[in-house]
C-alpha cells in the first residue's frame, strides 16, 4: 500500500499527516489526540463517531481520511479553549443529558451544526439532528431538552435553573385515590421530573437537589476518560477468531502461518494456554458452579465461540493473520430452543469430563431451582377459579455503544495492570488472577469512565485475554469487540419459557401462584443460576398470595451467551406476571386496577418468597420471621401515572376505534411493578474520605459508574453528611489498587449499598471534624458542633471554616489526617414500585404498532439527585420498549446471527421515541441513606407488559410472545 | 474499511474513466457502503467527490440530481418536491445523510430503499458517462456498467407523491413500503422489500407477477399482503 499525505483543517488548525489508503478518519483523529471521536461501529450507525465534515454532521467512521483531505474537520476538543464548558456543553451539564457520556462529543457538535443552521430548532429538528447518534442511556429526553435549552442561551436567554416539578400528592398515604377523568396532569417538559414529595423527608442542603454530575465537565469536552482514551507505547492489539460453528470439536488448529507474519508477536489457543475451570459471571466468591469455560477450549459451542488470539503491531495485521489460522472442525448437531434443549435426543452441550455440578448434563440442565411457600397443589385444587397460560420472552442485548474493550500491561513492579470497561473491577480480579497465573495482589484492575454497561459488563469476559498476551508477549495488549462481536461473542438477555398456573377465590384474592420457567443459559452457565433465581423472585413477591412455588429448569443452548442484564431475570416474569394478571381479570369481569389492587403488597406485606431463593436460601424452619415491606408508594404512583395517561380513554370506544382511522385501534395498558434493591447479607460497598488542605475531601469508593450517576449520588450523600457543597467532594472510582472493595454495580446496589457505607465514612469524618471545630472554638461538647455551609457553628454562633480546620489538624496542633471509612452490607432489600403505563396504536391491516406514550411513576425512596433518578427511569423505559417492541437476536438454522448491526437489530432512535414522562414519588424509606431505595432497574420491568395490555385493550387480542414486531400482530389478529 | 491498496481523486471524468478502465479499481461516492465494507478483496479506491457532481437543478422541466449530492443535500434543496426530500430524509440517519449519495444509492440498491421508489415513480433517467443513459429501471437490473459512473439522474417534478410503510418502528427501515406519483399522465407506483431491489408496479394489479423473499422481519406471505394494503393506501392518498 501506497502511504498518503492528507492536509486537513482540524478545529481550526491545518494539520498535514501520512495516511494508508484505507485508514479511516476515525482512526487518524484519535491518533492526533481527538479522544471524543469514539468507536461504536464500523459502519457509522451509533454516531459515537460523529465529527463535523465541513460543517456537517457525519460520521467519521465511514470517512476514509484520504477523503478528507482538504476538508475541514471539527471536534468537541474545538470547544476545549479554556477550563469553562462552552454554552452547549453546559446545557448539556445541566439537564442530565450526560450520563455515560461515550457519545456526548458527537451530540454536542450536532447541537452545534444545528443552531448554526437553525438558532430556534423546532423539537423535530432537533430529534433529526440526533437522528443519527443512538443513544442507550438517556432515551434522547433530556439531551433534546439540552438543544432546546443550549439554543435559548445562544440567542442570549438565560434559562432557569433545571429542576423538578414540585407536585402535591394525589392520596392520603396508602389510600387509593378515586380516579377523575376531568384532573388534567400538569404541563412541562417531558424532560422535567414530576416530584411528589413525602412529608416524612426534611429538607436537605445537597441530597434531593439536581445537582450537576461530578463527571460533567470531561464527559461535555470529551476528554480521555474511557478505556481506550489512553496510547501506550508498544501497544499490540489482539483480534480473536471466533467459532463460525454453533457446535463443534476443534480437532486441530494450525496456526503457523499466522505466527510466521511479520508482526504478530503471539496467538494463544488451547495448544499453549493452560486448562483453567472458571465462570465468567462477574459475582461474589465463590462463584456459582458449573466453572464451565476455560479461556481456551477443544470445544466450541455457539457461533462466537473462541477458538484463538492474535497480538500484532497493528489491528490490520491481526486481522490477517486470525484469517491464516487453520482450524479442522467436527461440526456436531446443535439446539438453540429451551423448549428442546432437555429432550432425550437433544445434543449433549458439556460433554467434558472436568466441569464439575451441572445438575444433569445428560439433558443439559445447569440447574434446577426449587422453591415454595405453603401447599399449591391443594390450593391449586380448592380454589374457585385456576388459570394457566405459558409465555415466550426472547433474546436481545444490553447494546453499550462501548463495546468491551480492555488494555493490560505489566507495570514498573511487573505487575499486572488492566485497564478495563467493567461492572466488577473487584471480581474481576479476583477472577482473572488465577487464569493469569498470578496472585490477586500482583493484579490491578482499573475502570474508568464506561460508555454504558447494563450488565453486559458485569463480566469478566476478556480481561484473561488480554492479560494472558501481556504476559506472553511483555508489551502492552489492547483488544476492543467490533460490534458484531458485541452481538455474538459478549452477553445477551435470557429467553425464557413461563407458565403460570394461578388460583383465584370468588372474592377475586390470589390463593396459589405456580410458576415455572425454563431459562436459556446458551453455550454457558455465568449468571444462568441467579438470573434465573431473580426471575422466581420477581414473578412471585408482588402479590399477596398464601400458596406460592417456583420450579426452573435452567438449560444449556448453542445460542451465544446470556448473562446479566439490566433487570436481570425481572423483566421476563413480570411481563408474563402482569399478561397474566390482566387476562384474569378481564376473564373474571373486575376491573385491572381493582383486581390488582386487591392483591399487591403493601408496607407490613412479608416478602415471603425471597428468602428460599438465592445464593443465602433458607428454609422454614430456619426464619423466625419473613422481611416485611417498610416503605411504599404504590397508591400514589398508580394515582399519577392513571391520570397523566388519561385511563378513562381505554374505555371509550370512540377513542379506542377513531371514527375517521378505521384501520387504527388505540389502547392503553398498565403494569404494576416491584424490583429488589442490591442482594442482602451478599452486596457490599466501602468508601473512604480523607479532608484535604483547602477543606475539599477526596472520597475513593469501589462502587462503579457506568454512567448512572453514581459517583454523583454518593458524593451528594457525603457533602449533605460534611455540610459543603457536592463540588468539595472529589470522588474517585474505582482501582483495585486504590479504592476500597465494592461487589460493583449491578443489583440496583449502588445507591443503597455504596450510599450508606459513603453516609458511614462520611459520618466518621465528621465526628473527627466536630472534635478539631470543639477544640478550635474552645467547645466543650462536640456533639453540639453542627457543620453546614463549609463550616463549623458553635451552639452561640462562632465558626471555623473547614478550611481552618484541615489547616489546623494537617499543619499546626495535634496533627493528623482526618479520614473515615466505612463498608456495608445491608439485611434488608427494600423494593422500589412503580406503576407503567403505555399508550399505542394498533394497525390493524399491517399489525404496526406505535408506541405513543410511556408514563412511569417511581417510588424510589428519596431521589438522592432527581434529574440523575429520572435519567435512570427514562433510559430503562428505553431498552424496555426495543424489549418489547422491536429488538430481538435472529438467527439462521445453523445459529449464526442474522443481524449484527444496528438498523437489522432495531434500536430506537431519537426521531421515533414515543413521549415519556417519569414521576418520582417519594417515600422515607428508613434503611436507606437519606431515605433512598432503588432506581436503575425497575424501569425495564413495565414497559413489555403494558405494551401487551395496551394492544389487548386495543384490539381484543391478547399476545403473549415478544417482541410485538408487526408480522406477529397481524398473525395475531388474522387468528383472532 | 475495505482492503484499499491505494486511493485516487480524478479531478475531470475523462480522468475518473481512465482510472475505472483498470478493473481493480472501484468508484467511491460518500463511501457509507463500501468504507463500512469488510471485504478483504484487494482494490483501489477511486473518489469521485472533486468531479463536481454534486449539483441540483433544474434543467426544463425535469430536476437534474447530480450523482454526488448527498441526500442531505436533497432533502434541503428546495427544488425537490417536498414528498421526495422526506423519503431523502427518511433513507439514512442524521450522520449518514451527509455522506450517502444520490448515485451511491442507486449504485448499490438495497431492497428497501424507499428514495429508489421515489426516484423510479419519478421516471428517473440515468445519466452515465462511459455508457448510454438509461432508465433506472435498467440500471437497477443491470448494474452499472463496469467502467462507467454515474453523472446525474434526472426526474419529473410535476404532480404529486405520497408514501406508505410498515416497520418495527416509525423509523425503521421499511419491511415493505409503497411509494406512488400521480401527475397529468396518470399513476405510478413502486414497492420496496418484495424484490431484490424496489420495483415499478401496476397500481391496479400491484402485487402481480411479485415472489418476495421472506426474512426476520417479515415472511414471504407477509409481505405480500403489506403490498396489497400499503399499495391501496398510497393510490387512495392520490385518488
Amino acid at each position: 500500500m501506497s502511504e498518503l499525505t492528507i492536509s486537513i483543517e482540524l478545529n481550526g488548525q491545518m494539520l498535514a499527516t501520512t495516511v494508508e489508503p484505507n485508514e479511516n478518519l476515525r482512526d487518524v483523529l484519535r491518533r492526533e489526540g481527538m479522544f471524543s471521536v469514539k468507536f461504536g461501529s464500523s459502519s457509522g450507525e451509533t454516531g459515537a463517531a460523529a465529527i463535523l465534515f465541513d460543517g456537517r454532521l457525519a460520521s467519521a467512521d465511514v470517512i476514509l481520511a484520504a477523503q478528507a483531505d482538504g476538508h475541514s474537520i471539527t471536534t468537541v476538543e474545538a470547544l476545549n479553549t479554556e477550563r469553562e464548558l462552552h454554552p452547549i456543553q453546559a446545557a448539556f451539564a445541566a439537564v442530565g443529558a450526560l450520563q455515560s457520556g461515550y457519545s456526548a462529543g458527537a451530540m454536542v457538535l450536532g447541537t452545534m451544526a444545528l443552531l448554526e443552521s437553525s438558532p430556534d430548532p423546532s423539537e423535530a429538528e432537533i430529534r433529526d439532528m440526533l437522528s443519527g447518534i443512538l443513544d442507550r442511556e438517556t432515551a434522547y429526553v433530556k439531551p433534546v431538552e439540552a438543544v432546546k435549552r443550549a439554543a435559548a442561551m445562544m440567542r442570549g436567554t438565560q434559562p432557569e435553573p433545571f429542576a423538578p416539578l414540585i407536585l402535591a400528592p394525589l392520596t392520603e398515604g396508602g389510600k387509593a385515590s378515586a380516579y377523575d377523568p376531568n384532573d388534567e396532569a400538569p404541563v412541562a417538559s417531558q424532560a422535567v421530573p414530576r416530584l411528589i414529595p413525602s412529608r416524612d423527608v426534611p429538607e436537605m442542603a445537597v441530597v434531593g437537589k439536581p445537582e450537576i454530575k461530578v463527571d460533567a465537565v470531561k464527559l461535555a469536552k470529551g476528554n480521555p476518560a474511557f478505556t481506550d482514551d489512553i496510547d501506550l507505547r508498544g501497544m499490540l492489539y489482539a483480534k480473536l477468531l471466533t467459532s463460525p460453528h454453533a457446535h463443534a470439536n476443534i480437532l486441530e488448529i494450525d496456526d503457523a502461518k499466522a505466527v510466521a507474519l511479520p508482526g504478530v508477536h503471539a496467538v494463544l489457543s488451547y495448544k499453549n494456554t493452560e486448562r483453567i475451570k472458571y465462570a465468567s459471571g462477574g459475582q461474589s466468591w465463590p462463584n456459582p458452579h458449573p466453572h464451565d469455560q476455560v479461556s481456551f477450549d477443544t470445544k466450541v459451542r455457539h457461533v462466537g465461540d473462541r477458538v484463538a488470539v492474535v497480538a500484532a503491531e497493528t489491528v490490520e495485521i491481526a486481522e490477517q493473520a486470525v484469517s491464516l489460522i487453520e482450524v479442522t472442525y467436527e461440526p456436531l448437531p446443535a439446539i438453540f430452543d429451551e423448549r428442546q434443549a432437555m429432550e432425550p435426543d437433544a445434543p449433549k452441550i458439556h460433554d467434558e469430563p472436568d466441569t464439575e455440578e451441572i445438575f444433569d448434563a445428560e439433558r443439559n440442565i445447569v440447574h434446577e431451582i426449587k422453591a415454595h411457600r405453603g401447599d399449591v397443589e391443594a390450593a391449586l385444587a380448592s380454589a374457585d377459579h385456576v388459570f394457566e397460560q405459558t409465555f415466550r420472552v426472547h433474546q436481545v442485548q444490553q447494546c453499550p455503544i462501548e463495546t468491551h474493550t480492555s488494555i493490560a500491561w505489566l507495570d514498573a513492579d511487573e505487575r499486572m495492570v488492566i485497564r478495563t470497561g467493567t461492572q466488577v473491577p473487584f471480581h474481576a480480579r479476583r477472577m482473572v488472577a488465577p487464569l493469569l497465573g498470578m496472585d490477586i495482589k500482583d493484579v490491578r484492575v482499573i475502570k474508568p469512565r464506561i460508555g454504558g454497561g447494563f450488565g453486559a459488563k458485569q463480566e469478566m469476559l476478556l480481561e484473561d485475554i488480554v492479560g494472558l498476551l501481556a504476559k506472553v508477549t511483555r508489551r502492552p495488549v489492547r483488544i476492543e469487540l467490533t460490534r458484531e462481536e458485541e452481538f455474538i461473542s459478549s452477553r445477551t438477555r435470557h429467553p425464557q419459557t413461563i407458565t403460570y398456573r394461578t388460583g383465584v377465590d370468588r372474592d377475586g384474592k390470589l390463593v396459589a401462584q405456580d410458576l415455572y420457567i425454563i431459562g436459556n443459559t446458551g453455550a454457558y452457565g455465568t449468571h444462568g443460576y441467579t438470573v434465573q433465581t431473580v426471575s422466581g423472585l420477581r414473578g412471585l413477591s408482588q402479590y399477596v398470595c398464601p400458596n406460592k412455588r417456583f420450579h426452573c429448569d435452567v438449560v444449556y443452548t448453542n445460542i451465544p451467551v446470556p448473562g446479566a442484564y439490566r433487570g436481570y431475570g425481572a423483566p421476563q416474569a413480570e411481563f408474563a406476571l402482569e399478561a397474566h394478571m390482566e387476562d384474569i381479570a378481564r376473564e373474571l369481569g373486575i376491573d385491572v386496577i381493582d383486581f390488582k389492587r386487591a392483591n399487591w403488597v403493601t408496607a407490613g406485606s412479608e416478602m415471603d418468597i425471597a428468602p428460599h431463593l438465592g445464593e443465602r436460601a433458607v428454609e422454614d424452619e430456619e426464619l423466625d420471621e419473613y422481611p416485611k415491606i417498610m416503605s411504599e408508594g404504590i397508591e400514589e404512583c398508580v394515582a399519577n401515572a392513571l391520570r397523566e395517561i388519561g385511563w378513562h380513554r381505554r374505555d371509550d370506544p370512540e377513542w379506542v376505534a377513531p371514527a375517521d382511522q378505521p384501520h387504527i385501534r388505540r389502547g392503553i395498558g398498565f403494569a404494576f411493578c416491584m424490583h429488589g434493591t442490591a442482594i442482602p447479607f451478599l452486596d457490599m460497598g466501602g468508601c473512604s474520605i480523607k479532608i484535604n488542605d483547602d477543606g475539599s475531601f477526596n472520597m475513593l469508593v469501589g462502587a462503579t459508574d457506568l454512567g448512572t450517576g453514581a459517583d454523583t449520588v454518593l458524593g451528594q450523600i457525603a457533602a449533605e453528611v460534611l455540610g459543603v457543597r457536592l463540588e468539595d467532594i472529589k470522588v474517585y472510582s474505582s482501582d483495585t489498587d486504590m479504592t476500597p472493595f465494592d461487589t460493583g454495580a449491578y443489583a440496583s446496589s449502588t445507591t443503597y449499598i455504596s450510599g450508606t457505607a459513603a453516609m458511614q465514612a462520611a459520618e466518621n469524618v465528621r465526628k473527627r471534624l466536630k472534635e478539631r471545630a470543639a477544640m478550635l472554638l474552645d467547645v466543650d461538647e462536640p456533639c453540639t458542633i453542627e457543620l453546614r455551609d463549609r463550616r463549623a457553628f458553635a451552639p452561640d454562633g462562632r465558626s471555623v471554616s473547614m478550611e481552618d480546620i484541615a489547616l489546623d489538624s494537617l499543619h499546626t496542633q495535634e496533627q493528623e489526617q482526618i479520614m473515615g471509612t466505612s463498608s456495608y452490607v445491608s439485611p434488608d432489600c427494600p423494593p422500589p414500585f412503580a406503576a407503567q403505563m403505555a399508550e399505542i396504536e394498533v394497525d390493524t391491516e399491517t399489525g404496526q404498532v406505535t408506541v405513543k406514550k410511556l408514563v412511569m411513576a417511581v417510588d424510589c425512596g428519596v431521589a438522592i439527585n432527581p434529574i440523575t433518578a429520572s435519567g435512570q427511569v427514562e433510559g430503562g423505559m428505553l431498552q424496555a420498549l426495543g424489549y418489547a417492541h422491536c429488538e430481538e437476536f435472529a438467527y439462521n438454522d445453523d445459529g449464526r446471527m442474522l443481524n449484527t448491526s444496528f438498523g437489522p437489530y432495531k434500536i430506537y432512535r431519537a426521531d421515533e421515541m414515543p413521549e415519556t414522562v417519569v414521576y418520582l414519588v417519594q417515600t422515607m424509606e428508613d434503611s436507606g441513606p437519606f431515605g433512598a431505595k432503588a432506581v436503575a432497574e425497575i424501569p425495564k420491568d413495565g414497559v413489555a407488559p403494558a405494551l401487551r395490555n395496551a394492544i389487548l385493550n386495543a384490539t381484543g387480542v391478547a399476545i403473549n410472545d415478544l417482541p410485538f414486531t408487526p408480522e406477529r400482530v397481524w398473525s395475531a389478529l388474522q387468528n383472532s | 474499511m475495505p482492503l484499499a491498496a491505494a486511493y485516487h481523486r480524478p479531478g475531470t471524468v475523462d480522468e475518473a474513466l481512465a482510472l475505472l478502465a483498470d478493473a481493480k479499481r472501484v468508484p467511491l461516492a460518500g463511501g457509507t457502503v463500501l468504507n463500512a465494507s469488510r471485504d478483504a478483496s484487494q482494490i483501489e479506491l477511486v473518489d469521485l467527490q472533486a468531479l463536481g457532481l454534486d449539483q441540483i437543478t433544474m434543467a426544463g422541466d425535469r430536476l437534474a440530481i447530480g450523482a454526488t449530492a448527498t441526500l442531505g443535500s436533497l432533502a434541503e434543496s428546495d427544488d425537490v418536491p417536498r414528498w421526495i426530500r422526506e423519503l431523502a430524509r427518511a433513507e439514512q440517519p442524521s450522520t449518514l445523510r451527509t455522506l450517502a449519495t444520490v448515485g451511491g444509492t442507486i449504485a448499490a440498491p438495497t431492497p428497501d430503499s424507499v428514495l429508489i421508489a421515489a426516484l423510479l415513480v419519478s421516471d428517473a433517467q440515468v445519466d452515465l458517462a462511459g455508457a448510454d443513459s438509461r432508465p433506472l429501471g435498467a440500471l437497477l437490473s443491470d448494474g452499472v456498467p463496469n467502467g462507467a459512473i454515474i453523472t446525474s439522474i434526472s426526474i419529473a417534478v410535476d404532480g404529486d407523491g405520497a408514501s406508505a410503510c410498515t416497520g418495527r418502528t416509525p423509523a425503521d427501515v421499511p419491511i415493505v413500503s409503497a411509494v406512488a406519483r400521480s401527475s397529468a399522465t396518470g399513476m405510478v407506483m413502486a414497492l420496496t422489500g418484495v424484490a431484490a431491489t424496489p420495483v415499478l408496479v401496476a397500481p391496479t394489479d400491484p402485487t402481480a407477477g411479485l415472489e418476495p423473499s421472506g426474512d426476520f422481519r417479515g415472511s414471504a406471505e407477509y409481505r405480500s399482503e403489506l403490498a396489497r394494503v400499503l399499495a391501496s393506501r398510497v393510490e387512495g392518498a392520490l385518488r
